[in-house]
């Protein structure tokens, strides 16, 4: 057993902190997305560090991994700092290439991901096919020299500024629902490819998704990615990796730690708000539950180690999202009607963050499989309770 | 950083696992708490745990224990909350033991520890007072220096086998008043010394808890545990690793619960179809399951840190309040799977939903313990 940083992980960690403190600026600070000329000059930097292929061979444009836990320690420190996330290029697209696709791919595609030469979105959810991915039905032709895609994405969420859309598309409509899938690169400006706005709820109007339609696109043979009809496979695999590995706990972490911040110097009526013996008693019961959600997230470390962590993940994922929740809705709680101000008062504490933040959390609890769908995940998986959707089970046939 | 055990710690957890769940069965536990008049803990299996060296766990070498320490003893609590073993473990060889540690003259340690080790001497922890509150502030019972005694009067509550233990650790204060962290002063005394009276408190798990008096209680000043006045210096920390180790063990109750609420919705058939398909049942189990993970791993973390010597009580005070959260809900949710037989009394299961509830409201409930965390964050409260 040891919880601590090994002296060099401590030292990659003060590297990345001294790193953040050079070239974090207020432009770059404040999204996890790379959607802006400033964001993108940041990550450049990332990659100039050789930090976004951290444990990809070198032939591919990766750098040797310095240290096992490098990766995570880069995530939460960026977390932390509010900076933009390595993210699912790294997460996602180069660690399903890297594990599953053809060598003149990995050849193409690793490197610009490493250099932070292109912005991906992950195309998977459509209008019927949401929980339920698998129903997908966004269609895909074998036209002998070329794939041929038909079909409509929703929640797409980088799409109006990605260079590619990583698709999962159905290659086989007869087969069973989630053996027909498969997962196909496409460039950003195909003819045939669209997009329109769908704006998130929010006091700004700035934060914004996408639908995306696809209308007879011509997609190269060579464009798919690893074994046709193995996609659902592919995705199943990388949203592991994306419950635990894209989006650290950390950024919680930060958002509690300034609620509570604002609470310890919050006075109304010449009180001290943090006298409140109910404002302790809640805060308290929340900073242990955000302290378990930094403990799942260290024991899905510790099992990385070894293996993707896959119920693990589904623990972190289901925690991490539900008290993203909790930590806003108890910030609006202690704010009382100033929590409703919205960004633009003079009034709004926190200049309204917390309000976007109790909007949008549950897109947090229903993304990348939300907090249900995870649990399922471990009812099925760890505790070996069979498919509420399938045949009826009697005894002795669950696991 | 990992969190795998040891082989070490591994071979105490599988010898703990395979000793309760043969020894401390559902029918050993229900025996103990027919039994209203007799200690609550059996004797032979205390022999047994000091044979296996677990009492002497965490003493130093250089006192002929083990010299293991913190996160050991709670990998072994575990499997006593798995077992929601009666024992008087948590006051004899965690607090009395490491009060001695830290806190006795080199005759005492020579003496007292060597009779834990062996199992000789059942220690009873008398702190609470007759209140809701809990810690060192609350601290009443009144010890007056008299000549080369003192002379104690004054009553502890919820004491745990008291009345079957054969020494009590009593915390008392000899300066201040109540409401004050200073001026406590821990003794060693036989549990049947003169003056003391035991009266049993009937409590939901059927445990063996008392209300102890002192009335002119007179020991010798070679009966003081630590300093004169500060004994809190010494408690504070005693007690810290006291919460961690009932955090472990009611981690260990939960565990267990779960796993025989997710047996049962495995062969419990209604509507054609096993319970543990549908989705409701599946989502508690998993929703507990969660639980489970977070508490087992916060308090490996905290004991891990503590035996680094790091100041932890932020730590502590969160692993005390989750696992007693923690044990409450899940023997509860675990009951409801059970449905209506989980409310009779011949389901193994009552047993633990008894203690669930007991467990989170004891050692200083969440109460206590989430002020501290308050504490940490917001300071002390100013008006």
């Amino acid at each position: 057993m040891e919880f601590d940083l090994s002296l060099e992980e401590a030292g990659f960690r003060d590297e990345v902190k001294a790193f953040l403190e050079a070239e974090l600026t207020e432009e770059v600070r404040g999204g996890m997305f790379v959607d802006t000329p400033a964001r993108v000059a940041f990550v450049d930097k990332l990659a100039a560090k050789g930090w976004l292929g951290m444990g990809f061979p070198e032939k591919y444009g990766g750098s040797k991994k310095p240290i096992a836990l490098a990766q995570f320690i880069l995530n939460v420190e960026l977390e932390l700092a509010h900076a933009p996330i390595v993210g699912k290029n790294v997460g996602v697209i180069a660690n399903t290439i890297f594990h599953n696709g053809s060598e003149e791919m990995k050849d193409e595609f690793l490197p610009k991901v490493f250099k932070n030469e292109c912005q991906w979105a992950l195309s998977y959810t459509e209008p019927q096919a949401g929980t339920d991915l698998a129903a997908l039905q966004c269609k895909c032709e074998d036209k002998g020299d070329h794939w041929l895609v038909n079909g409509t994405k929703r929640f797409i969420t980088s799409a109006h500024f990605a260079d590619y859309h990583w698709v999962a598309v159905r290659t086989d409509p007869d087969a069973q629902k989630h053996k027909g899938v498969s997962i196909i690169i496409m460039d950003a400006d195909a003819e045939g490819l669209t997009y329109t706005p769908q704006w998130c709820v929010g006091s700004t109007g700035a934060e914004r998704t996408n639908e995306v339609f696809y209308d007879n696109v011509k997609v190269p043979k060579n464009r798919l990615v690893g074994e046709i009809n193995k996609g659902f496979i592919y995705l199943m695999q990388a949203l592991d990796y994306e419950r635990f590995a894209i989006i650290s706990f950390a950024a919680r972490v930060r958002r509690f730690n300034k609620v509570a911040e604002w609470v310890k110097e919050a006075e109304f009526g010449g009180k001290k708000l943090s006298d409140d013996p109910a404002i302790r008693s809640k805060f308290a019961t929340l900073a242990t539950r955000v302290e378990i959600g930094t403990m799942l997230e260290k024991m899905c470390i510790c099992v990385a180690a070894e293996r993707v962590p896959n119920t693990e993940a589904a623990m972190n994922k289901a925690w991490a999202s539900t008290i993203g929740t909790e930590i806003a809705n108890l910030a609006l709680d202690a704010m009382g009607p100033y929590g409703y101000l919205w960004d633009g008062s003079e009034h709004a504490p926190l200049e309204g963050e917390m309000v976007d933040q109790y909007l949008m959390h549950g897109h947090s609890r229903v993304a990348a499989a939300g907090v249900d769908t995870s649990k399922t995940i471990i009812a099925r998986r760890l505790l070996g309770l069979p498919d509420p959707l399938g045949k009826p089970f009697l005894p002795n046939q669950a696991k | 950083m990992d969190m795998k055990y040891t082989e070490e710690q591994k071979q105490l957890q599988d010898l703990a696992r395979r000793y309760l769940e043969k020894e401390c069965t559902i029918d050993f536990v229900r025996n103990l708490e027919k039994k209203d008049e007799e200690i609550g803990f059996s004797k032979e299996m205390w022999a047994s745990f000091a044979e296996m060296g677990w009492l002497g766990l965490a003493i130093p070498e250089e006192h002929d224990g083990m010299g293991w320490g913190l996160v050991d003893q709670a990998i072994l609590a575990m499997q006593m909350g798995r077992s929601i073993c009666p024992s008087p473990y948590l006051s004899t060889a965690v607090i009395a033991a490491e009060a001695i540690v830290l806190g006795g003259t080199d005759d005492q340690k020579s003496e007292l520890l060597e009779e834990i080790i062996g199992g000789e001497a059942v220690y009873a922890f008398c702190f609470q007072e007759n209140t809701r509150e809990f810690g060192p502030k609350t601290v009443a019972l009144e010890a007056k220096a008299d000549g080369d005694n003192y002379v104690i009067n004054g009553s502890k509550m919820f004491v745990e086998f008291s009345k079957g233990a054969d020494k009590l650790l009593v915390v008392t204060r000899t300066a201040g008043k109540v409401g004050e962290e200073s001026g406590l002063t821990m003794f060693i005394m036989d549990s049947d010394t003169k003056g003391i009276t035991h009266t049993h408190l009937p409590t939901m798990a059927r445990d063996r808890q008392y209300e102890v008096k002192f009335e002119n209680v007179t020991v010798p000043k070679s009966a003081v545990l630590g300093p004169v006045g500060d004994g809190w210096t010494i408690l504070n920390k005693v007690v810290q690793k006291a919460a961690v180790i009932f955090s472990a063990y009611c981690a260990g109750t939960a565990e267990v619960m779960h796993e025989y609420a997710l047996e049962f919705s495995k062969e419990r058939v209604q509507f054609g179809r096993i319970i543990g398909q549908m989705q409701v049942i599946q989502q508690y189990l998993a929703t507990c399951t969660i639980e489970i993970y977070g508490a087992r791993t916060i308090v490996l973390y905290t004991a891990w840190h503590m035996d680094q010597g790091r100041d932890m009580l932020d730590y502590v005070a969160k692993t005390k309040a989750f696992t007693s959260h923690c044990v409450e809900h899940i023997c509860d949710r675990g009951s409801q799977i059970f449905g209506g037989m989980g409310y009779i009394e011949e389901t193994p299961t009552t047993l633990h939903l008894r203690r669930g509830k007991q467990y989170q409201l004891s050692m200083g409930g969440m109460a206590y313990w989430e002020d501290i965390v308050a504490e940490k964050m917001f300071g002390p409260v100013t008006a």
